[in-house]
């Protein structure tokens, strides 16, 4: 199966693909407490790719029918209520163990890729803010880098065994995965990301990320700033092994991508003690560690 | 376009001789509109529907068949509690559209309404029923129903999906705030608290400032206004904080803000009784007298504006 015909199956899935095994735990658990906090409740979606983007989802959708677009979680939970939102986690999470069982063949290990994808996020926000960028902005290069592979995840559960060829040939012609499957499934994850991203209706700077962070050079839209950043955040992840995504050979984004935002290789790795640290509150949150 | 109301408690019909003055009623308000009131809706079916609907019964339905239109705020029992009571549903003549919101993942409109007549809460089942009644899921949006009346929504805070309406008629305005509280930042305000974050505080004080505007646009520059004011601030801040309900000094503030002409406070906590509203009103109006020109009511049940 390839090209057009994964495309349609990867379609189908999308609607209903449960959220990472990491945080079911967690949002059972936290949902099922009688006094649930706001704060736990933000944090716990705001560390899961998927139910993040479902939650946003459901918010701008035409259920609720609003007459802007809401792009925090923090202003979902204010407006929407704990209740509903709370809700909607839930649903989601027990979606995710009733499909737990579905991922046993699966190509990658999910913890590994939710670690990477938390890394992306953590480090492009790092990134924008040690280029003063203002706070109110910097959650959405957060968001961006935590969706940015989130088209492994119907690959990777939808059809993982010829995914499974398509790592293994990323290893064994020493060429970056998205190439890989270029070759193997004439798709790519960034296609199916981008097929996520329009089928939940979620903005175009995200759409963006998706599609361009392996070609950050090349994108010629109006966030080259959030692609840039997530693409050097994500190949910062894959050097410093943080996480695993299945990409064993990025490509280290041209020089011009690090002008572009006015950063060296060598700012970003001086990053790494704060993202350790980072990463590790989170994986305390959700008793990984 | 007239208002009348027929019931301004919350939570639970609260009757008996210390609130006979204001009322034990749930909430229930009439409005009607036309030559001589030819059109009606309802907004709310609490207890108060039970004489609404026994008034009609006497007065309209002697004159023709009973069309109207019943608008839900939300869906909790003390706004629904009074719609088996509600006889026209029980004519087969009578033609009855039903809006409201539901909340996400719930049973549908038709269910959540019509789900109390089953037996085993009452004698007559939903299938039963011999008027003519269908239902439309509402959002925020804005309508038009005969002879040019403009009804345009709102979401309200609450624990449970809950609008607001504002209905605009030969340049009259009137706007339903019956649950409501207002938004606050519901995330770690106090910068000690270990796990502080400065960016959630700040996009939830702006979040919830922004919101609250919103709520005050929705009702600028109204006739009449009909707000939830259950507790005293006092009350609000001790521990009612989050039950959904507002303060009677933030809805005086928001409505004098809002350029507000007459403000009728409701939802009447059922433990008010009928001597304390009257202090509160003597109070209340007294504070503000020289402060604003808005004129202020507490709501009692056969008011009319």
């Amino acid at each position: 199966m390839k090209g057009e015909e994964l495309r349609k199956v990867l379609s189908a899935y999308i609607d209903k693909m449960p959220p990472l095994p990491t945080s079911i735990g967690k949002i059972l658990e936290i949902c099922q407490r009688p006094n649930a906090q706001p704060a736990d409740l933000n944090k716990v979606i705001s560390l899961d790719p998927v139910l993040l983007a479902r939650v946003m989802k459901l918010i701008n959708s035409a259920y609720y029918g609003l007459n802007q677009e809401v792009t925090s979680l923090v202003r979902a939970i204010i407006m929407l209520g704990l209740n509903t939102v709370k809700n909607l986690a839930l649903s989601t999470a027990v979606l995710g163990t009733v499909n737990a069982d579905r991922n046993k063949n699966a190509a990658l290990n999910l913890e590994g890729f939710w670690l990477h994808s938390l890394c992306v996020g953590v480090t492009s926000k790092l990134i924008a803010k040690k280029r003063n960028i203002a706070v109110l902005d910097l959650e959405n290069y957060f968001f961006c880098g935590l969706l940015h592979d989130i088209g492994k995840l119907p690959l990777n559960n939808r059809v993982p065994e010829i995914y499974l060829q398509a790592l293994q040939h990323c290893a064994i012609d020493r060429t970056p995965l998205f190439r890989a499957e270029e070759k193997i499934l004439e798709y790519t994850h960034c296609q199916a990301g981008a097929l996520i991203i329009s089928a939940w209706k979620l903005s175009d700077d995200i759409l963006d990320v998706v599609a361009w962070h392996h070609d950050p050079a090349g994108y010629q839209g109006q966030y080259s700033d959030l692609v840039a950043s997530v693409s050097i955040a994500d190949y910062f992840a894959n050097i410093m092994e943080i996480g695993f995504s299945g990409n064993r050979f990025p490509v280290k984004p041209a020089p011009e991508v690090f002008r572009s935002l006015g950063i060296s290789w060598q700012e970003v790795e001086d990053l790494e003690q704060q993202v350790r640290q980072e990463i590790e509150k989170a994986k305390v949150f959700l008793r990984l560690a | 376009m007239n208002i009348r109301l027929w019931g301004v408690r919350g939570s639970i019909p609260c009757p008996g001789p210390q609130t006979a003055v204001f009322g034990g009623n749930t909430a229930c308000m009439e409005l009607s509109w036309g030559p001589e009131d030819s059109h009606v809706l309802v907004v709310d079916a609490g207890s108060g529907i039970r004489p609404l609907g026994n008034q009609w019964m006497r007065t309209r339905f002697p004159k023709g068949p009973i069309k109207t239109r019943l608008l839900f705020s939300h869906t909790h029992w003390d706004h629904i509690m009074g719609f088996p009571f509600f006889t026209p549903i029980f004519i087969p003549s009578t033609e009855i559209e039903i809006y409201g919101p539901v909340t996400f993942e719930e049973d549908s409109l038709d269910k959540v309404i019509g789900g109390q007549l089953q037996y085993r809460y009452f004698p007559v089942t939903m299938a039963e029923l011999a008027a003519k009644i269908t239902y439309h899921r509402l959002q925020e949006t804005q309508l038009e129903f005969d002879l040019g009346l403009k009804v345009t929504t709102k979401y309200l805070n609450h624990p449970i999906t809950c609008l607001g309406y504002r209905f605009e008629h030969e340049g009259k305005v009137i706007v339903t705030l019956f649950d409501h509280e207002p938004y606050r930042n519901l995330f770690i305000t106090d910068p000690q608290n270990p796990d502080f974050d400065q960016e959630v505080f700040e996009e939830g004080e702006r979040a919830a400032a922004e919101e609250n505007q919103k709520i005050l646009e929705f009702m600028r520059n109204a006739d009449v206004v009909l707000h939830d004011a259950q507790y005293t601030e006092k009350e609000y801040r001790k521990n009612r904080t989050g039950w959904g309900h507002s303060s009677i000094e933030w809805a005086i503030n928001a409505a004098h803000k809002a350029g507000v002409k007459t403000l009728v406070l409701m939802h009447h906590d059922p433990e008010r009784l009928d001597s304390e509203l009257q202090t509160f009103q003597e109070n209340y109006q007294r504070l503000i007298q020289q402060k604003s020109a808005m004129k202020l009511v507490f709501a009692q049940e056969g008011m009319v504006f």
